[in-house]
């Protein structure tokens, strides 16, 4: 029996229409819409996908934990429908979004506290900040090897063996288990639940921890610091040449080009 | 003399008689006994409500032919074939009881002979026989030689054995009819010049010169080959391949009586009404279907999956549902006894009783979906119900279908339609990748938000498709300005509408189509909604006759309705002129599926200018655009497109509008438009679109122009 950890985010959705999008400048935050739920990182969805193609063919115990503010249940717990067996929720007003540093360090004591494991699985980045820096950081953390940017993951007795793209190929990694692997979209979409997977993940436990139940310390971790959130202005601006000719009119579009510096 | 009385070897007639008459009865029972034992193999289904009506109905339907002579035209005159060989059969039939059980059973035959009740009903029945033949001879021309489309399909032996068997049956039959009563008049006197056909050929035999004793003898072999042939009919009858004339009556009897658009709700906590998988998942009813399809053919050459070059025949889902019943079902029966005579475990198991202790296996070497249908079968669907609407023997074959993809989406959905179910369960609508907001149409046109403003007389239900895809925007747009113009108070509920559903549960995931519903339910009551216009014939569909199942009773109005409603008490005035030839697409949802057909019509009509012209299949038989049943959202990547198919009828009359009252419908045909390039010459349009642009201009506005 393998164990199998899957960390994923809770994000605002990324395909919402730009009409919904809003940022509070002032609270240096997005604007959740009224009527629009978040979703969980689609980075993370892959992740999963590649334990639960591990769980396909070996027998495992697939653990998701999820970390945030405030979690929507609805949300998280379509993992468990969509097939991993345990979901641990790591709750406190004390994490942010854009923490990696502290975000990394309570996964990690999450991780410890759960008990033994051979893999742990990440997305790539998170859809919402981008940043990538919570799986390496998990594995620095917890001191074991990571492997970035899998396409393939597979879990021996004793050895992780990643696939992952390179600028020329591909290129097979193997390190020791325990290890971290983050993961990118070419592991698969994560697969959608039927009703008989939505019915049995009624059944499947839930864990809540803050951050005091983790052990862990909050204050001081801040080291991030948003200086400033806001909507780029996209502009236009169309100026009409005129020309008798052809020639002339592409003439003058040169000339206009290399006075705004575009060649 | 009857010939019953007679003695044969010392054996006196009756004995025969009743000694045969026991063991083709007993034989006939005990066949119909198997399959009404295999039907209920299937899983229960409540179809005993309202017995009364549904009797009734059952005669209606299956005296006066209906569902069958409907489909009479020039070109195939058959159903009336069909509608002679019925009614003369029934009238042998009354003839077989009457003067065989009757007249030579109980010894009744002196008094019923003779008589002018005899003369009258053998004269009719000298008519009938002629009118049964002449069926017959059709049947033979029109299987063995003429060969249709909808009657060409590769016949198993024991079918070709069944068909030529019945056929030479019924025309023996009908011929001994006539010997019957020629020989016996010539036997025992001849009444006169009625029954026709009888007496002629009587006169006929009397005046060759024949003996009376030759005469009494060829009359009772006759008889007796008479006797035995339509024993040996009742024998084989319910053996043969061909069980419709057996159980076409008690289909009619157990047809729907909900709306024929609402699907089966299923109860998602009972993990045995997930969907079929195995023939014992059908219901005991959709298994009857099987016994009661005629081969008539006709859902095989309406279906747009089929003619389209797709792998789905609902004729050969039927009738192979059928023969796999019949394979493997007595097996099935096997195994259950044998899994009823091991005692049941006391306790727990035994007290629950509900749930069958042992479930029999289904025959390993074939299996359901794979052998008898194919997926690619089972999602080709557009569930557009033409087969349903040609179907003589009411058949439900569109149901089935959504039963095997219920099974299909049970584990796991599958991955042609994961975008669109994805996007249902996380965003609430089908339409992945959209970048609208479901407000984002209506930006400019002043329009209440429910939310904000909850006092309306009516609420306009844009729909998914009307609120954020690009060519459908529009059309939400004139159904407002419409609805504006003609001073309705309406309100829409913007971000907090949700799909209706209808993709999710035609697409087999009914527990995301009872998520979405139940939201929506829920939303209606808290805002106090009564009534509902919605420009889409799916939310149309599925809000008027599916929610009622989860308990939202409201008003709901299709904007056809709504619109020929305003026109009708002169809340629009169409003045702009615009010349325009126009067909009209009848949206299967709205058509077929609600009976829809003459408010598109009138709205079209009354806008000046407009002709409105035909398309040759039109209203009952309308051809799908293929959008429908999920379809919208799957890829159509074999044979032919049927949008594309339909744009070419539209095409051929040669408008210059194909004006619809669908979003699916629309936007299948702007594709199948951009593929066959038709440029300007042919424009698709919604309704509301239409009489959008006939509106009359405001005369402070006609002035700054």
């Amino acid at each position: 029996m393998k164990n199998i950890i899957v960390c994923m985010k809770q994000v605002l959705d990324p395909e919402i229409p730009l009409s919904l999008f809003h940022i509070d400048t002032e609270a240096r935050q997005a604007i959740p819409p009224k009527a629009t739920p978040p979703v969980l990182s689609p980075f993370d969805e892959n992740a999963l996908e590649a334990a639960l193609k591990i769980k396909d063919t070996q027998e495992s115990n697939v653990t998701v934990i999820s970390l945030g503010k405030k979690l929507n249940r609805v949300v998280v717990s379509s993992a468990l429908a969509a097939g991993a067996d345990h979901l641990v929720l790591l709750q406190d007003e004390a994490f942010s979004d854009f923490n990696t540093y502290l975000t990394a360090g309570a996964l990690a004591a999450a991780i410890k506290k759960l008990g033994p494991y051979d893999l742990i699985l990440c997305g790539l980045q998170a859809a919402d900040t981008n940043t990538g820096q919570v799986g390496t950081g998990i594995a620095s953390m917890l001191g074991i090897p990571c492997i970035t940017a899998a396409r393939k993951v597979e879990l021996d007795d004793d050895k992780v063996r990643v696939e992952k793209v390179s600028a020329d190929g591909s290129e097979v990694i193997e390190a020791p288990a325990p290890a971290v692997v983050t993961t990118n979209y070419e592991v698969g979409v994560l697969r959608e639940p039927g009703v008989e997977a939505f019915m049995s993940a009624a059944k499947k436990p839930i864990t809540t921890w803050n951050a005091q139940e983790l052990g862990i310390e909050t204050a001081g971790t801040d080291c991030f610091n948003m200086v400033q959130m806001y909507e780029p202005v996209q502009e236009g601006k169309c100026e009409i040449l005129e020309g008798a000719s052809p020639e002339e009119k592409a003439e003058k579009l040169v000339t206009r080009l290399t006075e705004v510096k575009v060649i | 003399m009857s010939p019953v009385a007679e003695n044969y070897l010392g054996i006196t007639g009756y004995v025969i008689f009743w000694f045969l008459f026991a063991i083709a009865l007993g034989l006939f029972i005990q066949r119909v006994c198997l399959l009404i034992r295999l039907l209920k193999l299937g899983r229960p289904e409540n179809r005993f409500d309202r017995l009364a009506y549904r009797f009734i109905n059952m005669l209606a339907l299956a005296f006066t032919q209906w569902r069958n002579l409907k489909a009479a035209t020039l070109k195939d005159p058959s159903p009336i074939g069909h509608a002679f060989m019925f009614w003369g059969l029934g009238l042998f039939f009354i003839a077989y009881l009457v003067f065989i059980g009757f007249g030579s059973g109980f010894g009744l035959f002196t008094v019923l002979s003779g008589g002018a009740f005899e003369t009258v009903f053998f004269s009719i029945l000298d008519i009938a026989a002629i009118l049964v033949i002449i069926a017959m001879l059709w049947v033979i021309i029109k299987r063995y030689v003429i060969r249709p489309e909808r009657l060409k399909r590769e016949e198993t032996t024991e079918e070709k054995i069944t068909q030529a068997s019945l056929i030479t049956v019924i025309i023996v039959l009908m011929l001994l009819h006539y010997g019957m009563e020629g020989f016996g008049y010539a036997a025992y006197g001849v009444p006169g010049s009625w029954p026709p056909l009888g007496t002629a050929l009587a006169n006929t035999l009397v005046s060759a010169g024949i003996s009376r004793d030759s005469l009494v003898a060829v009359y009772q072999s006759l008889w007796w080959f008479n006797y035995i042939l339509l024993l040996g009919a009742v024998i084989y009858a319910p053996r043969s391949k061909h069980l419709h004339p057996l159980f076409s009556f008690s289909n009619m009897a157990f047809k729907n009586l909900n709306p024929r658009g609402a699907l089966k709700t299923v109860d998602i906590q009972k993990k045995e009404e997930w969907g079929v998988s195995k023939i014992q998942d059908f219901s005991w009813k959709q298994l009857l279907d099987g016994y009661a399809c005629t081969w008539c053919g006709r859902c095989h050459t309406v279906c747009p999956a089929q003619l389209s070059g797709k792998p789905l025949s609902p004729r050969e889902l039927i009738l192979g549902m059928k023969e796999h019943l019949l394979k493997v079902g007595p097996d099935l029966l096997k195994a259950g006894r044998a899994a009823a005579a091991v005692p049941v475990a006391t306790g727990e198991a035994g007290a629950a009783g509900s749930e069958p202790a042992v479930v029999p296996p289904e025959n390993p070497e074939k299996a359901f979906i794979g052998d008898v249908i194919s997926e690619d079968a089972i999602w080709a669907c557009t569930t557009c119900l033409a087969c349903q609407e040609v179907c003589p023997s009411c058949n439900e074959q569109m149901n089935n279908i959504i039963e095997l993809r219920r099974h299909l989406q049970m584990a796991a959905v599958t991955e042609t339609a994961r975008d669109p179910l994805k996007n249902l369960r996380v965003r609430g609508n089908p339409w992945r990748g959209t970048m609208y907001a479901r407000t984002d149409w209506a930006e400019g046109l002043d329009i209440k938000i429910i939310g904000e403003d909850s006092h309306v007389d009516v609420l306009y239900w844009v729909g998914c498709t009307e609120a954020l895809e690009d060519r459908s925007l529009k059309v939400a747009q004139a159904v407002a300005r419409l609805m504006k113009q003609a001073g309705v108070n309406f309100g829409i509920l913007g971000e907090e509408e949700m799909c209706c559903g209808d993709p999710a549960r035609r697409l087999g995931a009914e527990h995301l189509f009872q998520m979405l519903a139940m939201n929506n339910i829920q939303l209606f009551s808290s805002y106090n909604i009564q009534k509902i216009v919605t420009a889409c014939p799916h939310c149309f569909n599925t809000l008027k006759n599916e929610y009622p199942r989860l308990g939202g009773q409201f008003e709901v109005i299709h904007h056809s309705q709504f619109i020929a409603d305003l026109i009708k008490k002169n809340l629009l005035k169409l003045n702009q002129f615009r010349e325009a030839v126009v067909t009209y697409q009848d949206p299967c949802y709205l058509g077929r599926y609600n009976d829809i057909y003459q408010p598109p019509r009138q709205i079209l009509k009354s806008i000046p200018g407009v002709t409105l012209v035909e398309m040759e299949q039109n209203r009952k038989n309308g051809f799908c655009c293929g959008g429908g049943g999920g379809r919208m959202w799957l890829e159509e990547d074999t044979g032919q497109r049927i949008s594309e198919m339909r744009l070419s009828q539209a095409m051929d009359t040669r408008v210059q509008v194909m004006a619809t009252a669908c979003p699916f419908c629309l936007q299948m045909f702007e594709d199948a438009a951009r593929v066959k390039e038709v440029g300007e010459s042919l424009k698709i349009r919604d309704i509301a679109e239409l009489v959008a642009e006939a509106l009359e201009i405001p005369k402070d506005a006609k002035d700054k122009a």
